[in-house]
């Protein structure tokens, strides 16, 4: 993938199978938010392409990737700020959902088609509210909310669409060592009881490596190494990589 | 404890209390009322605020969720009552459905406006608004198909068997709209499409990436915006019994940002006070000097100071004046304070709560 | 004939590439496009008017005056309200300029009146010059000469001293600049005040074409907007040759097409240029990174 006179990826292939939780490390700047870009379709890759579930995603708008069933958080929150964490989740029911114009402005009424889609998606949701902890914070803006809820929001809001893909930026970024533990343990029961296949970048390579079936670490925007966890921790060029960032 | 079983039609109700039922029907009986209480010039000041709350509802819907700058609305106003206007007297077209039309057609130019406005971030959309309302207003003036600089007659309208003549019938009519408008909006808002509005406003990425399809959203929020301001346009007509390009200036498109502005924006309520305000506003201009204790003032001020001539300018001031305050002090605007009003009550109704529980310590 | 059009395609270019050029100074600095900046150069023309009407003073130190009264404006402008605004983003900025703008306009109404004045000027716009077969007002020439003058100077002056170089490196990058020592603030307002001044010569130097009202500058706005999305609301160089080359379009327009829908060139020019290219043909689009 090249900006101008920048590559910031190269030559980066990687497959991930259904069910997986696979891992992507590598130092800042390394193109782990690049690769998640071009995924999620902000990007078009100038090289390559990308196939999910046997169909190439590469250059469909970010919309379309959506609807096929792969959902993102990002690792500078993007949430909707000035809504409720309700509200934010229900913008995850958005293409599940089919009201338009004229369905919404006469939506006079518990019966009409409108109001019935909203209850029933707003208690599809409820459990999400429930597993991540939301409850106390379901009708506030998010905004006001501190670094760690929101981080819990954009996750709840990425579940609410039902993927089958999850793309988790940097779920870890400012925790300290506990809060890391809960962020593996939660990713793991997310995997277990949504059956959903979890992409994860990750700065820190002790979650990443603890909690992924497979690695790859990048570094400068190319591949340096790809497998089974363990070989990733022994691996040289990895620990150069990271050991040349601190 | 057992939680209690959700109702999560509680979410979107309009009515959460059964207090707010009473309100209602309070507000109805009001609102049927008042022409018949107010004398006639008052009537046709109400139906003129009507009119602008139509179109603060458009630019709420526009810049309020999308955060679309407009600086041309007055372009919508414009097409909507020329619309009407050309088709009952050129088509013979009966009023209620010229004015539907009006609204369509305005649409129609929303949607078109909003295709290149696609590609253009705030400063040059604001940009090429302006430049959409000003063409508008200049195409209309130099051609005769719309009366050119000498404006158009409306003629009479009839609504079914009734005849609207007079500004009391006019007002039903002008009112019932609005309120029917002000609530189809307010569904709008609290569904899907409201919703994925305001996403758009908030991070266009984080709504492209849940299925939000950006573009398409932001030209339909055009559409709406356009469609609800073309049939205030149709409406300003009926009440005005003429139209002429000078009625709709770019001073007008900016009193049409400012209301919304004013009121709060991305809030109904804040919407239809901040243009019961400057609607109220506009019209009065004219007339400063007649404000009691105030009116003296100023015109004693403008013949020292200023120009008496000059002192309806005074209007301009003030819209410019509560614009930069409002953006300066309190940036959501009338709908702002209403918000840390209610707050500050519930805050000294909660330390009161506390102080008056036994074993708190007060005493 | 067509050199008579091209003329006067010039002479309108000067003006528009004046107040394109002070457009985009100030929004390379802050972002923000001010769209008070017609309105401020007409009150600053007003001002120059009533130095010359009501206190009779002579031309110099009346247009001195206006200038003066321009940056204060500008400066004030910016350190008054745009600078204490609680939430500054684009959307409340750019609705800042409009608030004040409108403020301006009724001022501007309220004080003199809605009345249509003649601006006395030292050229008259009556008398021509004859260049082998064209005529050209003097006016114009002056409009042309003045106008090209004083956008050299503001190009020297950015480019060569100490000040202007300051504050071009303010704008490129503000935390290195204030390292160097360069005052951050001082420089927004001093670059708030010195668009204001550009645009007020180019009030002065549109009053005598057409009457002083309220309105005047109204569609000179328009077209330095205009001007400056041609070029490319980053790039001053741009926005000027922007200028130029809306004026003789929309003077070759008017020739050869039809007087009576002149303006709306400006808008379509707008239109076609944002459609291909959406910073403007020089400017450049910032992404952001997510």
């Amino acid at each position: 993938m090249r900006f101008g006179g920048l590559t910031a990826l190269d030559d980066v292939s990687f497959e991930v199978d259904r069910g997986m939780i696979f891992s992507i490390i590598g130092p800042n700047g390394s193109g782990k938010s690049t690769a998640f870009n071009c995924i999620s379709g902000i990007y078009q890759p100038t090289a390559g392409k990308i196939y999910f579930e046997g169909e190439g995603i590469s250059g469909l708008a970010p919309h379309h990737i959506a609807r096929l069933g792969i959902a993102r958080t990002f690792q500078n929150i993007e949430l909707f700020s000035t809504e409720t964490t309700i509200d934010n989740l229900m913008l995850g029911r958005h293409q599940h959902m089919h009201s338009g114009v004229w369905s919404g402005v006469a939506m006079l009424g518990r019966a009409t088609s409108a109001a019935r889609e909203e209850t029933e998606n707003r208690e599809r949701v409820q459990w999400i509210i429930e597993l991540l902890d939301l409850v106390q914070v379901r009708d506030r803006p998010v905004g006001e909310l501190p670094y760690g809820t929101q981080k819990r929001v954009e996750l709840a809001r990425a579940l609410a669409m039902e993927p089958k893909l999850l793309l988790v930026d940097e779920p870890s970024a400012g925790m300290n060592a506990d809060e890391r533990a809960e962020v593996a343990v939660r990713m793991r029961e997310l995997r277990a009881e949504l059956d959903v296949t979890i992409l994860l970048i990750e700065h820190h390579v002790q979650l990443a490596i603890g909690l992924a079936d497979r690695v790859l670490a990048l570094n400068f925007g190319k591949p340096i190494a790809q497998g089974a966890p363990e070989e990733i921790r022994q691996h040289p060029e990895v620990i150069k990589a990271y050991l040349g960032d601190g | 404890m057992i939680e209690p079983i959700r109702d999560h039609y509680e979410d979107i109700q309009l009515f959460t209390a059964r207090g707010s039922w009473i309100k209602l029907v309070l507000l109805l009986v009001v609102l049927v009322s008042l022409p018949l209480l107010l004398p006639g010039y008052r009537v046709f000041t109400l139906n003129y605020m009507a009119v602008f709350v139509i179109v603060g509802l458009g630019m709420n819907v526009l810049v309020g969720y999308t955060g679309q700058v407009s600086l041309g609305h007055a372009g919508f106003l414009a097409i909507g009552a020329y619309t009407m206007v050309l088709l009952m007297t050129r088509l013979a077209v009966p009023f209620p459905f010229a004015l539907v039309m009006a609204g369509f057609v305005s649409a129609l130019f929303g949607f078109l406006l909003g295709l290149p406005a696609l590609r253009l971030a705030g400063p040059y959309l604001a940009i090429a608004t302006l430049g959409f309302g000003l063409a508008v207003t200049q195409i209309i003036g130099h051609s005769a198909l719309f009366g050119g600089h000498m404006g158009l007659v409306v003629p009479d309208a009839t609504v079914g068997p009734f005849p609207l003549s007079g500004d009391v019938s006019k007002y039903y009519v002008i009112v019932g709209i609005t309120f029917v408008l002000a609530l189809g909006v307010r569904n709008l808002s609290v569904t899907r499409v409201g919703r994925a509005f305001r996403a758009i406003r908030d991070s266009e990425i984080a709504a492209a990436t849940m299925g939000v399809d950006v573009a398409y959203y932001k030209t339909l929020s055009f559409a709406v915006s356009a469609a609800l301001t073309g049939v205030a346009g149709g409406l300003l007509a009926l009440m005005t019994g003429f139209i002429s390009p000078g009625v709709f200036t770019f001073t007008l498109s900016l009193m049409f940002l400012a209301m919304v502005v004013f009121g709060g924006l991305g809030s109904i309520t804040g919407a239809v006070l901040g243009s019961i305000v400057m609607g109220y506003l506009n019209l009065e201009m004219d007339a400063f000097q007649e404000l009691p204790v105030l009116g003296p003032a100023l015109e004693s001020f403008s013949e020292r100071f200023m120009s008496t001539v000059g002192l309806p300018n005074f209007g301009w001031v003030v819209t410019g004046m509560l614009i930069v305050f409002t953006i300066l002090i309190e940036p959501q605007g009338l709908y702002g304070l209403w918000i840390r009003a209610l707050d500050t009550m519930k805050r000294s109704k909660n330390a009161d709560a506390e102080l008056s529980r036994p074993g708190s310590g007060a005493d | 004939m067509l050199p008579q059009v091209f003329a006067s395609g010039l002479s309108a270019g000067s003006i528009y590439a004046l107040m394109a050029l002070a457009l985009v100074i100030t929004y390379k600095t802050t972002e923000v496009p001010n769209f008070a900046q017609g309105d401020m150069a007409m009150v600053s023309a007003f001002i120059a008017y009533m130095f010359l009407t009501d206190f009779e003073t002579g031309f110099i130190f009346a247009f001195g005056a206006a200038l003066v009264f321009a940056f204060l404006l500008g400066v004030g402008f910016e350190g008054l309200l745009l600078r204490r605004m609680r939430k500054p983003t684009h959307l409340n900025l750019i609705i800042m300029t409009l608030g004040f703008t409108l403020a301006l306009f009724g001022f501007a109404g309220w004080k003199w009146g809605a009345d249509q004045r003649q601006f006395p000027f030292p050229v008259s716009a009556n008398e021509v010059i004859r260049f082998g077969s064209v005529s050209i007002s003097t006016l114009s020439v002056a409009t042309i000469l003045i106008a090209g003058i004083l956008m050299l100077l503001v190009f020297a002056f950015f480019r060569f001293t100490k000040l202007g170089v300051a504050m071009q490196a303010t704008q490129q990058d503000p935390i290195a600049a204030r390292i160097n020592g360069v005052p951050a603030r001082a420089v927004v307002g001093l670059t708030f005040g010195i668009s204001s001044v550009i645009g007020t010569v180019a009030a002065l130097l549109t009053a005598p074409l057409i009457t002083l009202d309220p309105t005047l500058m109204w569609d000179a706005l328009l077209k330095g907007f205009a001007a400056a999305v041609l070029g490319g609301l980053n790039t001053p160089v741009g926005a000027v040759l922007g200028g130029y080359l809306l004026g003789v379009i929309e003077n070759l327009f008017g020739a050869y097409v039809s007087v009576e829908f002149k303006s709306v060139v400006a808008f379509l020019i707008i239109v076609i240029v944002l459609w291909f290219r959406p910073s403007g043909l020089f400017g450049r689009h910032h992404e952001r990174k997510v």
